[in-house]
């Protein structure tokens, strides 16, 4: 823990009431200490504040030296003053109300007050601050000003002109939030409009928030507009399931199908923000796809049957299988679902062939190797990181929220960010250094990080380790990487106690093993911290709980497509969309006597299945998942499950009672219960403790 | 009283604007004497001479040079405010063009009054014959070695450059003339006490002083002759010191710029310009089109200076002084200033934004024979909320001449909402278009 920081204070008066707050704390925030508030509409608490729309007006005084307070002439904005010693803010005058109402008034007589079709209608910042603050009727009869209507800036935003309040809330987003810049004011006066540059096509891949941030229905949801009336709704906290970040989301409903997604506030992991592929990929949630009903194979055809013939398939398939039968997935389910899978395969079917990996170069993982932790950062913590190496990753598209929290650490903080990749990122914007290496050349370039540390004497590694290491010398580096040396040599230097962050989509390079090991022995050189995350929902959970020991994907997938297989089970996976070789995925599946293929959709596996076993999707059921930086979430169950779907967990439970009698798990509770007994990490996350926010495994 | 030219002693002489020239009138002797003086001597004799900011405000000049701070940890710049765009305002435009080397050298001065390494003047777009001008200036400076590196042999360096603007009246708007200079969007930006002084940030976030083109110009007049000569020039006003150019326009025999002392009753400024034309006085705007306009019985009995303009309720300002003749139709001169004010209007904050626009659109109406009862009241109540509610002054400016009008001829106005027409005559004479 932090030693406690001083924060000096300033004594204030906020409508007379005596307060001290932190110096410089701005007066919008300072009056929710009396539980007072203050109308905005262009502030947003995590954006630098602007003062534009002039709706937080009020009236500000200095304290004299006779007691006396002496007013400033203007009243002034609170979204951008500054507490200090001695200031008598007055929020409740009748100077402050005229304000407020003629700002309102100003706001409203261009607005098209079409709130009866407008999206943002019953949960509009507008609607609701002209309701206690504006006026009742309009003074305005000249033209309106008027615009399209429906531009689409993208195929996820629509933009209202006639509806903006020209904020720059969402502007400013993508200045200083998703660091795109996509949107800036064009034209001036009463013309000015948000736009994109030429109105181009708005190419973000945090767009989203921009619709949930606009104080009106000026930016719109393509995909939500029109579809329903916010108070229709219902809405519950969800986590999104779609990568590993684990963002905290609302989830919208209606007559039991999913509406919408929203950001939902998790200081510890997104903040309040959504990612483009998390908050418009929930649509399979409704796709026509769905997998509603058991199937059973008849001829060439998957016909619909009933549970229990499904059941009976195949516990006659996978029955005292041994070695001979296999299951590949489960890195999308809960850890709920992980933990009974792995204890149907291995207490019942006495298998350990089970993987949920498919990387290329799978091997044990380098942690292991080393006897390191792969994730060492949580997500909060690397804001506070003054340098960090984002290798090999193009994080922005594989971990979007965490790339956010890396550059707010360089926004915010000033952290000096070392990228280092074969192709353009989107942190490049910010780097410190880039390092552009040729594609397959990661572990010269990390080799050669490490090596300029070991040689500058920082730290002492093993003689093995050290020769190893010793060729790759700046000057080495360059001729293979293409890596500058006098580059790498800057880099080296900002590495003291940096995140080192990369993902696992490494073990897909030819030569990523090598480079994730000097990167493990690199954080260990410079006392800095490695991570190498994972990028499915469930991930993480699926290699805490799981087993290591039996066949590894390669190894289940050559012995099915060599015939030795009897029986194989793809949870909630499709091996053609993640294996690197397809040809074996057709081979693996059509020569294996049974496949059991469980999922949520239609996939491209289904077409070589024996049964299929239609899982439930996420938020039609309770679980648990763990994200890239092992916080375990739960995900209460939002919809009803679909047609006859059931939770992975419950299939797997339901199995193995018939084959083992014994009382069976009635919910995923007791599930977690089972799973905190077996593995004390997990201790704190059984249902009855874990707290709102998620819990970190450490 | 009569003209006193002091900064237009030499505005007709082609020879001045050469740097031969302007040394053969005096030119540069201030640097040079400034150069040996203490840096906070200069800001002494600036101090003493009372000098104002000329830009409007008024602002003591001083002031600003003394909250450079004095131990130097990073660059200090010099910031000239060249973007002279108040309509009736023309008195930049030909001290540019005419007097270049007096804004080098002022600026120069100031440069070395707060230790600065770079100066940047930010002319207006429109100001070509000025920019040019000024570019010859100071290519003849660095030539002469009066700017760039080791400055008269005293190891201090100094960059000057020049920026055009793109055509914007809130460019000259200080905060904003910064946003624009550093490549951003012509707004305005918070200041104190919402965030530090340009003095301590600025440009960059780097200490900036930024002054007008006359205030600069002022400075090697008050050096070379000290601050307490330059302060007995306008003695006689409360608190206004020196001279100050007025541009004079409007319905006026010989419209142009004249230098006069403070303390010169506004009636002896419309005397130099030959007096009204085409009929009697009516009206003035003294001070630009955004201070508030006076009668003709005001025009007589007013004195130029900061503090004695306002027992007329008007302002000094930039001194863009428009007089207006009998014909002359109020409120179709209100409604083409709130036409350019709504048009220059930025669109950062709201009541600048929708209010001019809200403004223009009633005095429109009225002015095509629509106006309704409660126009005028509706007319104050926006003034009202405007005024001092906008991010920058850019708002106020456009409210006070628009409140002061409804204040000063409320008959027009109303005469023209129950008569829909003029209670003037004839058309005005002034450009009206579009």
């Amino acid at each position: 823990m932090a030693a406690a920081v001083q924060i000096e204070t300033v004594n204030i008066t906020i409508n007379d009431i005596e307060i001290a707050v932190p110096k410089g704390e701005l007066i919008v925030e300072a009056v929710k200490r009396l539980g007072l508030e203050i109308p905005i509409f262009c502030y947003h608490p995590r954006m630098k504040p602007v003062g534009m729309c002039r709706m937080c007006i009020v009236e500000v005084g200095f304290k004299q030296p006779d007691g006396t307070v002496r007013k400033m002439p203007k009243p002034q904005a609170a979204c951008t003053l500054p507490a200090s010693e001695g200031m008598a803010v007055y929020t409740d005058t009748e100077m402050v109300h005229r304000d407020r109402k003629g700002v309102l008034e100003f706001l409203l007589i261009n607005h098209p007050l079409d709130c009866p079709i407008c999206d943002r209608g019953g949960e509009c910042p507008l609607q609701n601050n002209t309701l206690f603050y504006g006026p009742s009727t309009s003074r305005y009869v000249e033209l309106k000003r008027h615009a399209p209507k429906a531009f689409p800036l993208s195929k996820y935003v629509t933009l209202d002109l006639e509806r903006c309040i020209q904020c720059g809330r969402c502007v400013r987003f993508t200045e200083e939030i998703s660091g795109d810049s996509e949107l800036a004011f064009r034209f001036r006066g009463a013309n000015m409009q948000p736009s994109t540059f030429e109105l181009r096509d708005f190419e973000s891949k945090f767009s989203g928030n921009v619709i949930e941030i606009c104080p009106v229905g000026a930016l719109t949801s393509a995909k939500y507009r029109f579809r329903a009336r916010p108070w229709d709704l219902e809405t519950k906290p969800a986590v999104c399931t779609v990568c590993s970040n684990g963002c905290n989301v609302w989830f919208d409903y209606r007559v039991g199908k999913m509406v919408r997604i929203n950001g939902r506030t998790n200081e510890g992991v997104n903040e309040e923000w959504t990612c483009d592929k998390g908050k418009f990929g929930h649509e399979f949630y409704n796709s026509e796809d769905r997998l509603l009903t058991p199937l059973v194979r008849e001829g060439d055809q998957l016909v619909p049957t009933d549970w229990a013939r499904v059941y009976s398939d195949v516990i006659r398939a996978f029955a005292n299988g041994g070695d001979k039968v296999a299951a590949l997935g489960g890195a999308a389910n809960s850890n709920e679902d992980v933990f009974m899978l792995n204890r149907l395969m291995t207490g019942i079917f006495g298998t350990k062939n089970l993987d949920h990996r498919f990387e290329r170069n799978l091997v044990t993982g380098v942690g292991e190797k080393l006897g390191v932790s792969e994730v060492q950062s949580t997500i909060a913590s690397l804001e506070d990181a003054p340098s960090m190496l984002v290798f090999g990753t193009s994080l922005a598209d594989e971990l979007p929220i965490v790339f956010l929290r890396v550059r707010k650490a360089w926004f915010k903080n000033g952290a000096k960010v070392v990228v280092a990749h074969h192709a353009p990122t989107d942190a490049d914007s910010f780097a410190e250094v880039i390092l552009r290496y040729k594609e397959g050349t990661e572990a010269a370039v990390a080799s050669g990080l490490l090596s300029l540390l070991v040689s500058a004497g920082k730290a002492q590694v093993p003689a093995a380790t050290a020769d190893a290491i010793k060729p790759f010398t700046p000057e080495h580096v360059e001729q293979l990487s293409g890596v500058p040396a006098e580059k790498l040599r800057v880099a080296a230097e900002l590495l003291e106690g940096a995140p080192i962050i990369t993902t696992r989509s490494m073990y897909n390079q030819a030569s990523g093993v090598d480079a994730l090991e000097a990167l493990a022995g690199l954080a260990m050189v410079t006392n800095g911290k490695f991570n190498c995350y994972s990028l499915q929902a469930n991930a993480e959970g699926a290699t805490l709980l799981g087993t290591k020991e039996g066949m590894h994907t390669h190894q289940i997938l050559n012995a099915a497509a060599a015939g030795e297989l009897k029986a194989l089970w793809l949870v909630n996976v499709d091996p053609f969309a993640l294996y690197p070789d397809r040809e074996l995925v057709q081979q693996a599946l059509e020569n294996v006597e049974f496949l059991a293929v469980q999922g949520t959709v239609a996939s491209e596996a289904m077409h070589y299945a024996s049964v299929v076993l239609p899982q439930c999707a996420p938020a039609e059921m309770d679980g648990t998942y763990t994200n890239v930086e092992r916080r375990v979430q739960r995900m209460r169950p939002v919809l009803k499950p679909k047609g006859s779907t059931k939770p992975g967990w419950n299939i797997f439970s339901e199995i193995a009672v018939r084959l083992r009698p014994a009382t069976p798990f009635f919910n995923p509770g007791e599930v977690m219960a089972e799973i905190a007994k077996e593995n004390p990490a997990f201790e704190g996350a059984t249902y009855d403790k874990l707290p709102a926010e998620g819990f970190v495994i450490r | 009283m009569a003209e006193r030219k002091l900064l237009f002693e030499h505005t007709h002489d082609p020879a001045f604007r050469t740097l031969d020239g302007y040394k053969a009138t005096g030119g540069y002797q201030a640097l040079e004497k400034a150069i040996k003086m203490d840096r906070q001597a200069v800001i002494d004799e600036v101090k003493a001479s009372g000098l104002r900011g000329r830009g409007g405000a008024g602002f003591p000049t001083w002031i600003k040079w003394n909250g450079i701070p004095k131990d130097k940890k990073t660059t200090h710049y010099v910031l000239c405010n060249a973007d002279e765009g108040e309509p009736g305002t023309f008195k930049d435009k030909q001290l540019m063009e005419t007097c270049p080397f007096l804004l080098v050298e002022g600026m120069t001065i100031a440069g070395h009054a707060t230790n600065a390494d770079q100066g940047f003047i930010y002319i207006r777009g429109e100001f070509i014959d000025a920019a040019r001008a000024l570019r010859s200036a100071i290519d003849e400076a660095y030539a002469a070695g009066l700017l760039g590196k080791n400055i008269m042999g005293t190891g201090w360096n100094f960059d000057l450059d020049i920026h055009l603007g793109a055509g914007s009246y809130e460019c000259g708007e200080e905060s904003a003339l910064m946003s624009s200079l550093m490549g951003e969007r012509g707004m305005p930006r918070l200041k104190f006490p919402h965030a530090p002084l340009p003095t301590v940030a600025g440009l960059w976030e780097r200490p900036t002083l930024i002054n007008n083109v006359e205030t600069y110009c002022c400075a090697p007049f008050i050096i070379k002759n000290g601050g307490e000569w330059y302060a007995s020039l306008g003695a006689s006003t409360k608190n206004s010191r020196g001279t100050k150019i007025f541009s004079v326009s409007g319905h006026v025999n010989k419209p142009g710029n004249f230098e006069i002392e403070f303390g010169t009753p506004l009636k002896e400024l419309l005397e130099m310009a030959g007096g009204v034309k085409g009929g009697k006085l009516k009206a003035c705007v003294p001070g630009g089109s955004s201070v508030p306009i006076i009668t003709a019985e005001d025009v007589d009995r007013a004195i130029i200076g900061y503090e004695e303009m306002s027992e007329v309720k008007s302002m000094v300002g930039s001194g863009g002084c428009m007089f207006l003749n009998e014909h002359t139709c109020i409120v179709t001169f209100i409604w083409r200033t709130a036409l350019f004010y709504a048009n220059e209007s930025c669109g950062k904050c709201t009541p600048c934004r929708e209010g001019t626009r809200w403004m223009l659109q009633i005095l429109d109406r009225i002015r095509r024979g629509n106006g309704q009862k409660g126009d005028i009241e509706l007319l104050k109540d926006i003034c009202s909320q405007i005024d001092g509610r906008s991010f920058c002054g850019l708002g106020d400016a456009a409210a006070w001449p628009v409140a002061a009008a409804l204040r000063v001829f409320p008959h027009e106005f109303e005469y023209f909402i129950e008569n829909g027409k003029s209670m003037v005559e004839s058309e005005p004479t002034l450009a009206m278009a579009p």
